[in-house]
């Protein structure tokens, strides 16, 4: 070995050591747990597939995962088209409070996840401030809001949309907002602008914002056991189910490694989809 | 000038306390027009007035005669060629040309003959299918030209779009964006702190400073005929003299300066007895070899050789240096030589002092 590569390899070494410790060796024994099988809060170390047959059979699972599926696409969804007004007024328009006022939509965060989730039962629920304001002006309360799947989105794109916010906002910080009025002084009205300029020269900051919104919304537990009700459970309760009430490790990694499984192929997915550079213009040489 | 294609009639905007335009009232035709002034004279404020993407606080706008003032710039039919080139960095040169007639509707068919067209006037044939960042700095402006020009609009703003080119580049450019707009009769209004751009391809200009409009005229005559300090001073590489009036006859100043009596054109009205300064042009003073009568005494302090001229820096009483431009001539490559200086009158403007 040589100087340079030997230095190389002392650079490196702890963050590799970090990755090796906290992400490779919990994945590998995930996988591996996932191919063993529990029995009375045991795991035997005897190789099998049972576990995927019984998510791909029993049709619970996957209805599960269709569920998380459907309520990912959704609050990722709902996040984009949140996120984006905010992030270009901030982008355009902040001058020199842009950077306050990007970490103003993340305050929530200096507050727990579970306080924040009470925090919107308060607002959403039977005696919330929605509901108790309707009802004392003689109005119904919003069934939808309380204890159901609509209350759990809600909850969700609360809790991701400041990374979405942060994603965009940080695409915007390099986006030339002269590239608007180039489009408007040759023809363009302004949703036209956005849609031919700003749009796709953001598609990438957007797609990054995607994953950190859909990933842990897809694997999200704590939400829909606070607000979604009896009937709202998501795929993140029933894996947790697995590790804690039943006991059912093996079936619980199986679960987590289909999760993976899938995270993996979205950001395969959206790689593929913007991943023409020159298309993104992240090489920003118009000028 | 044939018929005004734009009229700016008492434009006036403000930034806070910086008045960017001050009633500026212009007539555009089927010329080449530049803008010219020092820079934060607001030369690029009364181009996006003009392109929609300012709305003056005072005054109007009109294009053809239509009342364009609070329109927005996509309904202007206004071209425009931006400093830093400005290309959509994830569109091909094709794409980008092509933008403005997308825009307005133009069928494919449309597109692609306009882009035939537009790309051979510009010499940008064969490179359709690049993106901006596989182009030199010149083929970006030919694009934004190409950009600016293919919906053949009412009128073109170009926003000092040679200044990022290096110098030979920027001359062949000055060139080829007058040739464009003689082949396509399209009033230009172009905009420059550059005398030497302006002058070599304009029609007409204007002189602006702080926001107003100074002097107007055909380059030639704004060149040799100034009517203010200012412009006489910008325009041209001047020499300035201050001294005491102390003759006046037939629109003549006779100026008293360390002793020698100067001859010039009296101008804002000049008065006998007044402190004055005057301006002239550095290649319109003639250099004489050793003193003489009647001419300014003065020591050759060096001669740069420029190729088909030279300037002269010749040392004057009171520590005063002005520069020559003439011929260049073997007897006066010569530093520390004697030599004197002349002109006529009609060479030198006199303005009063501190206006």
């Amino acid at each position: 070995m040589d100087v340079r590569t030997r230095r190389l390899l002392f650079l490196a070494a702890p963050g590799l050591a970090f990755l090796f410790v906290f992400l490779f060796l919990p994945l590998v024994s995930v996988v591996v747990y996932s191919f063993w099988r529990t029995a009375s809060y045991e795991m035997i170390a005897e190789w099998n597939v049972d576990n995927y047959v019984t998510l791909l059979t029993e049709g619970t699972y996957l209805t599960f995962l269709w569920r998380s599926l459907v309520m990912a696409t959704v609050v990722t969804a709902v996040s984009v088209v949140y996120a984006w007004p905010v992030a270009y007024l901030i982008a355009k328009h902040g001058g020199r409070y842009k950077l306050i006022l990007v970490l103003l939509t993340a305050a929530p965060f200096l507050t727990g996840e579970i306080l924040r989730i009470t925090a919107l039962q308060q607002i959403l629920g039977p005696i919330g401030v929605i509901n108790m304001g309707l009802t004392s002006f003689g109005i119904a309360p919003v069934e939808a809001l309380m204890y159901s799947s609509t209350a759990t989105g809600i909850g969700l794109s609360y809790l991701w949309m400041p990374f979405m916010v942060l994603a965009v906002y940080l695409s915007l910080l390099n986006f030339d907002f002269e590239l608007m009025e180039v489009a408007k002084v040759n023809g363009a009205r302004p949703l036209r602008a956005f849609i031919e300029i700003a749009w796709p020269l953001n598609r990438a900051g957007t797609a990054i914002g995607c994953v950190l919104v859909f990933i842990p919304t897809l694997g999200s537990s704590v939400t829909s056991q606070f607000l979604g009700g009896p009937n709202g459970a998501l795929y993140g309760n029933i894996l947790a189910h697995q590790f804690g009430a039943t006991g059912t490790w093996a079936l619980g990694s199986a679960m987590g490694v289909v999760l993976f499984g899938l995270s993996a192929l979205l950001i395969a997915l959206v790689v593929r989809v913007v991943g023409d550079f020159r298309r993104s213009g992240l090489t920003m040489s118009g000028r | 000038m044939t018929e005004a294609v734009l009229r700016l009639e008492g434009v006036t905007k403000r930034f806070g306390t910086v008045v960017a335009a001050d009633s500026v009232d212009i007539e555009i035709g089927r010329e080449f027009f530049s803008l010219l002034g020092p820079s934060g004279s607001g030369k690029t404020t009364m181009l996006r007035i003009i392109a929609g993407l300012e709305v003056p606080d005072l005054g109007n706008v009109r294009i053809e005669g239509r009342d364009v003032t609070r329109q927005p710039p996509y309904r202007r039919g206004v071209g425009m060629v931006f400093q830093d080139f400005l290309l959509f960095p994830h569109k091909t040169v094709a794409e980008n040309i092509v933008f403005p007639l997308r825009m307005q509707g133009v069928p494919p068919a449309g597109r692609a003959e306009a882009l035939g067209w537009i790309t051979d006037l510009v010499h940008l044939k064969g490179l359709e299918g690049r993106f901006p960042h596989q182009l030199s700095g010149g083929q970006k402006q030919r694009v934004a030209l190409a950009r600016g020009l293919v919906s053949r609009p009412k009128l073109l703003l170009l926003d000092e779009p040679l200044a990022n080119l290096d110098r030979e580049l920027r001359k062949e450019m000055e060139v080829e964006i007058r040739r464009f707009q003689l082949e396509l009769k399209i009033p230009f209004v172009y905009v420059t702190h550059n005398q030497e751009e302006a002058l070599t391809m304009s029609d007409r200009m204007a002189i602006m400073r702080d926001g107003r409009i100074l002097q107007v005229g055909g380059k030639l005559d704004l060149y040799h005929h100034p009517d203010l300090a200012f412009v006489a001073g910008f325009l041209g590489a001047p020499n300035v003299f201050e001294g005491k009036v102390t003759g006046l006859a037939d629109g003549l100043a006779i100026i008293d300066w360390q002793g020698y009596p100067l001859q010039a054109r009296a101008k804002g009205g000049l008065a006998v007895g007044q402190r004055a300064v005057c301006f002239v042009k550095s290649e319109k003073i003639e250099l004489f070899a050793g003193t003489g009568q009647g001419r300014v005494d003065g020591v050759l302090r060096d001669a740069i050789f420029k190729g088909q001229y030279a300037d002269y820096l010749v040392h004057l009483a009171g520590a005063r240096e002005v520069t020559v431009s003439g011929p260049p001539r073997a007897e006066l490559f010569a530093p520390g030589r004697p030599v004197s200086l002349s002109w006529s009158a009609e060479d030198g403007d006199a303005f009063p002092a501190g206006g």
